[in-house]
């Protein structure tokens, strides 16, 4: 039966993956991801889950063997940060046909707490990212991203994040779906590419979903690519429905919005805040909103239009840089609504990086930077918070 | 089940076609004229027959031969061949299906850029056969220099020039290396030895674990000889002591595989090659000397247990 129990982000990762009843995991050891990894290689020594685990010399062959054994037609799991997200960039870009699935827990590349800097860095390979608030989240969405990634219309190997320590190490009541319920909403993988004599090589090749050799390789894996926005909102609405919770549509999620003329947008534990610094402001008569951003690629234009229509400002928060440019989210959003007749303000925060602390006053000055520019000119329109 | 050399010695020389087994490659390929690789390439695939799986790392097998060996295949990164196989078979077995999981990469994918990724898959003694097919240089890229690259060669990296004597090291003993990791079987072969060739593959694919097969495939367009003399530059590799074969089994158990009665001189094998073809008397002089002592060492261990 579902129940209650009090665990740290990590270990409810590791019961995602436990319940989606993964056949193989490769992963290598890496702070703060490591616990992830042991919780696992422990329900496979009693034996709680039948995996097969490879225990791999690097991040590099973790990506490796688990596309391997994807290949051959395994569910497959495994789990990284920060550096270890870097060295498997290759793999990820050459082998993005396959439905893997893998949590990254945050971990900046300038210090071992956490920003988004190290999944942002792999926002071009075609892999679906999808980031997490809280504990239940990280379960809830190890779950849905094996739903996404193995969609029977097309797979696309999908990563969901949590925030390095304030989830990884962080204990909170999670509740644990029942399996039975788990193992109907997500049967066993159907793997039609994989190795099978019974059937010709030649029928065999043709079942292969490989893209490469051509301009129209990359047009036809953009497609496919940007199909998988209709699969994630799918997969969430019938995880939704089957298991009782739900995260927006998906994609984002606006909240306490209803009155609202300006909004930030936020992701991971940063939305967790901006929740309560809302209702806050809100209470003083100031319209602002909160939209929680959960899905970054593909990126969900259509959806930040739909915001664009309906606010008057935007505050982007961003917990990660592009180097020498913005906010990657900044950047984006404002290209979404460039060919709008009318277009809100789209102002730019970094903040967070490093694992500096973002606090309710941060947020706050956020959310009143965001509304006065409906009213009047603000200078910059991007700018550092605090981190001091 | 005898060693790879018992199963050779019990066969009586044969020709190719007479190999047991369904030919399992297609005509025509479009590698160089007198391509080892495709030498190679049909021996393994035949023994090892239509239940295999094989993958490829970047470098002249994927580029010239992979779409005329029909099988089920894979490709990955250049440095994650060891781990690809790793995946497969773990994969296969997961989902209950039996298959051979070959690696077949070259000298690169192997032993450099991929030696990592293939050390922790023989130290976890992976159920997977890797072939290596060694043709000493980067010659998918126009033959650049690899770990691989014996001393002196000039390679495109390593020219030959006022400065330059061609490549300025030894040749990395990865076989050696890989008998290290203690695993079931490792081997040297040569294209021009096909019944030795096909006996130690034979014994491999009835194994379990890591069995790593290191074939040196002689490349007419990279070391420079005419593409009708392939088996012939092959041979007196082997014949000179170039290209020792041997095998380890079970871990330790040292055997030569072929043992002439006199090796013959490496200039005789070398001088064919136009890679050689400024080497100086002292420098096939210190060749020769390496070649006499590493054969005696060889010799001296045959038949006997490796410390490992």
């Amino acid at each position: 039966m579902k129940h209650m129990e009090l665990m740290v982000g990590n270990k409810a990762v590791a019961y995602g993956a436990k319940l989606a009843r993964v056949q193989v995991i490769s992963a290598y050891p890496i702070t703060p991801q490591t616990t992830i990894v042991q919780y696992l290689a422990e329900f496979v020594a009693e034996g709680e889950l039948k995996a097969r685990f490879i225990e791999v010399e690097s991040e590099l062959s973790a990506m490796v063997a688990v596309q391997g054994a994807s290949f051959a037609g395994a569910r497959v799991f495994t789990a990284t940060s920060g550096p270890g997200l870097l060295l498997m960039h290759h793999p990820m870009m050459e082998g993005s046909d396959l439905p893997v699935v893998m949590s990254v827990v945050h971990r900046s590349n300038k210090s071992m707490q956490p920003d988004h800097s190290d999944l942002m860095a792999q926002r071009d390979n075609g892999w679906i990212q999808l980031y997490c608030e809280n504990n239940q989240e990280a379960l809830d969405t190890a779950l849905m991203s094996y739903k996404i990634a193995e969609d029977s219309r097309q797979t696309v190997p999908t990563i969901f994040g949590i925030d390095g320590y304030i989830l990884s190490y962080t204990a909170e009541p999670v509740e644990i779906p029942d399996q039975e319920k788990v193992d109907e909403w997500l049967p066993p993988l159907k793997a039609p590419w994989a190795p099978d004599i019974n059937i010709s090589v030649q029928e065999w090749r043709r079942r292969q979903g490989r893209m490469s050799g051509s301009q129209k390789a990359w047009i036809d894996h953009d497609t496919k690519f940007r199909n998988s926005l209709g699969i994630i909102k799918e997969a969430h609405a019938s995880f939704e429905k089957t298991f009782g919770r739900g995260y927006g549509n998906g994609l984002l999620e606006e909240y306490n919005c209803e009155n609202a003329e300006a909004v930030i947008i936020a992701m991971g534990t940063i939305a967790s805040t901006a929740r309560s610094v809302v209702d806050d402001l809100q209470k003083e008569g100031k319209r602002v909103g909160l939209v929680k951003l959960k899905c970054y690629r593909p990126f969900p234009a259509e959806e930040i239009r739909n915001l664009a229509k309906k606010y008057h400002a935007i505050g982007v928060i961003d917990r990660n840089v592009s180097l020498g440019s913005n906010g990657n989210v900044f950047n984006e959003s404002r290209s979404a609504v460039y060919d709008m007749v009318e277009r809100p303000k789209i102002l730019g925060f970094h903040t967070g990086m490093a694992g500096s602390e973002v606090t309710p006053q941060i947020i706050s000055k956020i959310a009143e930077k965001t509304l006065k520019s409906i009213k009047e000119p603000v200078d910059p329109i991007v700018e550092w918070v605090g981190g001091a | 089940m005898s060693s790879g050399w018992e199963v050779h010695k019990m066969s009586k020389p044969m020709p190719f076609q007479r190999v047991e087994g369904e030919e399992i490659m297609a005509l025509g390929n479009s590698s160089c004229q007198g391509c080892g690789h495709a030498i190679l390439a049909r021996i393994a695939f035949k023994v090892l027959g239509k239940n295999t799986v094989y993958t490829s790392v970047p470098g002249c097998i994927w580029i010239a031969l992979q779409s005329s060996i029909p099988l089920y295949w894979r490709g990955t990164v250049f440095e994650g061949g060891g781990a690809l196989i790793s995946g497969i078979s773990n994969g296969l077995e997961a989902t209950g299906k039996e298959m051979n999981v070959v690696g077949f990469y070259g000298d690169g994918g192997t032993a450099d850029i991929g030696l990592q990724a293939l050390s922790a898959a023989a130290e976890r003694n992976e159920n997977v056969i890797m072939i290596c097919a060694d043709n000493e240089a980067y010659m998918n890229t126009g033959g650049q220099r690899s770990g691989l690259t014996p001393i002196y060669a000039s390679t495109t990296t390593t020219p030959v020039a006022s400065e330059s004597r061609g490549k300025k090291s030894n040749k990395k003993n990865v076989p050696f290396i890989m008998a290290a990791h203690n695993i079931p079987y490792v081997a040297t072969a040569s294209i021009a030895y096909p019944n030795d060739l096909v006996g130690k593959l034979q014994y491999a694919k009835q194994l379990k674990g890591f069995k790593y097969l290191h074939v040196q495939s002689t490349c007419p367009t990279g070391w420079g000889f005419d593409s009708a003399r392939t088996i012939k530059v092959a041979r007196l590799m082997v014949e000179s002591g170039m290209w020792p074969l041997y095998e380890v089994t079970e871990g330790n158990n040292f055997k030569l595989t072929y043992k002439p009665r006199e090796l013959k001189p490496v200039k005789e094998a070398l001088s064919q090659q136009s890679r050689f073809r400024h080497l100086d008397e002292k420098e096939y002089e210190y060749i020769q000397e390496q070649v006499i002592m590493k054969w005696k060492q060889l010799s001296e261990m045959d038949g006997k247990k490796l410390p490992i």
